[in-house]
């Protein structure tokens, strides 16, 4: 949606636009050893967006989003999330701060049930003690009914959420997404493994996401038809470096992404 | 856990005992615990009024009484929350000294002494629990062992404690006072474990078990959680050996901090069934039920067959008797729900995807 941020053009503009984004990294950097997985990595995400990030495999995608959620620390560099700086926060207090997560690996809690998987997610009263210790109440369960049945696995609140398959599990991992509503979601890879028949499916609740829930999405993705689709910007990395940044036109039509990265495959 | 490789033995069973039978009757405790709670109370607040005099058959009932709550408060850290603990019965020695030092060296009552030894209980879990929770599997148990053989230690070296002789009681209340405190503690343990299960909060123990890391993510500090739980455990496992130390009458390092009832109590949630509120307490009724009978038929070699009951659980049941009764039970659920539709490749995904 916004045209206007321009890597190069930091005009006063610009400034204020980069205080209204949700997320702005700047100059992120996190070695392992001798490896520099994520290189001086700057991204900006607005409010409201779907923003792609791809690259070919080990390009630190995931890198980037574990210094950003704070599951790692970076080695260099700040993460600013709503314009905070979040940088040594602990992980727990950014999620708490509206940013949810989905893994690459699929993560939820096998050996609960379906629906108390979704009534921890719930971010309704937060971590506070008194709402911990009561009961959930019958909105809450009123919108596991809603959520389950909305990506069509409505009579499985009481199966243990480790029997579901692997495209079943997803779609819960993104419900649980859903019942906690972060006002900022980053997805690792959301349509790999997903059965083909599924994707479309997979695209509309993302955009329904975005567009009803308000939840602005930044997206690792492999599958070059789902990113270019979705995305309304996109950027690329490539051995730890951002190569480009553009709408998925211009990525597409980009040289240094062909050769780094398209051209490849 | 495969139940598939053993068709024709279940076979029978699946007659006699229907899953979607077991499932009902999940489904029917489930929709009333708290109704069976309040009936195993009076059950349990029966026996002395109707006659049970005390003596042998009290003193065995108190104990299994006493190992419920045991196995009931390690399970809330270690089948609840997955972090399973071998220093518990430090706790438990914590309280029983704190109690029988209070009662016989400073004239205070035993109920402000038990209060007393619950909450010195509690402290120090707090304070071992801020180191020893960073840890995890294999380091946290081993962590939690030397605690408990430096509580003993420290025990046997003190004066206060009356050294490796220990201490005498012997100003105690009735059979009947002691039998009515273990039940009293275990249904009140029972009822709050069994409230905080279908809390937020014990789906945070239960997600902490599951994968912490995703806890983590989703903004749960799981420190602050598991400490809790921890604390809670010690609280009840401090009672019970603040109670034990009269109801024996006697304490030294090796009753205090019991090694073997240290495994036993542990035996006790798996045998049961870990994770859940009725399984610790049915694994420590039957176990120690069982331990009793042998004891008295067969002196000494209530340890073999403890380590053989816990062998046998591991490898045949590993979910306890619950636990395994409640998976057969939703074996067929998970397809008669719905399941199926979304499986594409037969009958084996619902087992691979255990993992
Ligand atoms: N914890 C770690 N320790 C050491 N090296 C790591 C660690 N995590 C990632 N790496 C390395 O950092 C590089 C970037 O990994 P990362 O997982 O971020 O890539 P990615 O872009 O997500 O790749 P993929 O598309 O395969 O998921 C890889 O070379 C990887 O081997
Ligand atoms: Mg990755």
């Amino acid at each position: 949606m916004s045209e206007t941020t321009e890597p190069d053009a930091r005009t006063a503009a610009a400034a204020t636009d980069s205080d209204r984004a949700v997320l702005r990294t700047d100059g992120v950097t996190k070695r392992f050893g001798g490896l520099t997985a994520v290189d001086d990595v700057d991204v900006e995400v607005q409010k409201g967006e779907i923003v792609g990030l791809i690259g070919p495999n080990g390009a630190g995608k995931s890198t980037l989003f574990n210094c950003i959620t704070g599951t790692l620390s970076a080695d260099e560099g700040r993460v600013y999330l709503q314009g905070q700086d979040v940088t040594d926060w602990p992980e727990y207090k950014i999620a708490r701060a509206g940013l949810g997560r989905m893994f690459q690996e699929t993560r939820i809690f096998g050996d609960m049930t379906v629906r108390k998987n979704l009534l921890l997610a719930a971010q309704e009263g937060g971590a506070n003690v008194g709402s911990l210790l009561r009961r959930p109440d019958d909105t809450l369960i009123e919108r596991t009914e809603e959520l389950l049945d909305y990506v069509d696995l409505g009579g499985l609140a009481e199966t243990r959420a480790g029997r579901l398959s692997f495209g079943q599990q997803k779609l819960i991992e993104f419900a649980m997404e859903l019942m906690a509503e972060p006002d900022l979601l980053l997805m690792d890879e959301p349509a790999g493994g997903i059965n083909p028949s599924m994707l479309e499916n997979l695209i509309e609740y993302i955009r329904t996401a975005n567009e009803d829930e308000e939840a602005t999405i930044f997206l690792i993705e492999h599958n070059m038809d789902f990113v270019m689709e979705i995305a309304d910007r996109i950027y690329v990395l490539a051995h730890g470096e951002r190569i480009a940044e553009g709408t998925p036109e211009e990525i597409q039509n980009d040289q240094r992404v062909l050769n780094a990265y398209l051209g490849r495959e | 856990m495969s139940t598939s490789e053993s068709e024709d033995s279940t076979g029978l069973l699946r007659t006699v005992l229907p899953p979607n039978q077991v499932d009902r009757v999940f489904d029917f405790c489930g929709e009333n615990g708290w109704k069976l709670l309040a009936l195993g109370a009076v059950v349990g607040a029966l026996p002395p009024l109707l006659g049970l005099e005390q003596g042998y058959y009290m003193t065995v009932v108190s104990e299994m009484y006493l190992f419920a709550i045991l196995a009931l408060s390690w399970d809330l850290v270690g089948g609840q929350t997955g972090y399973p603990s071998f220093g518990n019965m430090a706790f438990f020695g914590l309280g029983a000294y704190v109690t029988a030092i209070l009662v016989k060296d400073f004239a205070v009552a035993f109920p402000v002494a038990l209060i007393a030894a619950g909450l010195l209980a509690l402290l120090f879990a707090a304070l071992i629990g801020a180191v020893v929770l960073r840890l995890r599997g294999h380091y946290f148990a081993i962590a939690t062992l030397g605690v408990l053989l430096a509580a003993q230690q420290i025990s046997r070296n003190l004066d206060i404690t009356g050294g490796a002789s220990g201490k005498i009681l012997l100003q105690v209340p009735s059979g009947t006072v002691f039998y009515y405190l273990f039940f009293g503690v275990l249904i009140a343990e029972m009822a709050l474990i069994y409230y905080l299960s279908n809390t937020r909060f014990g789906f945070i123990l239960n997600a902490i078990r599951d994968d912490e890391e995703k806890a983590t993510a989703m903004g749960f500090n799981t420190t602050y959680y598991k400490t809790a739980a921890w604390m809670l455990a010690a609280l009840f496992t401090g009672v019970a050996g603040g109670t034990y130390s009269l109801f024996n009458t006697f304490i030294d390092p090796q009753t205090a901090y019991n090694g073997a009832w240290n495994v036993e109590l542990i035996a006790m949630a798996l045998l049961g069934g870990s994770g859940t509120v009725a399984g610790p307490v049915i694994g420590a009724f039957g176990l120690h039920t069982l331990i009793e009978f042998v004891e008295t038929a067969f002196v000494g070699w209530q340890l073999v067959l403890l380590g053989g009951a816990v062998i046998v659980t591991v490898i045949g049941f590993p979910e306890g008797v619950v636990g395994t009764l409640r998976e057969y039970a939703s074996e067929m659920a998970y397809y008669e729900r719905g399941g199926m539709a979304a499986v594409d490749s037969g009958e084996d995904t619902e087992v691979t995807a255990d993992e």
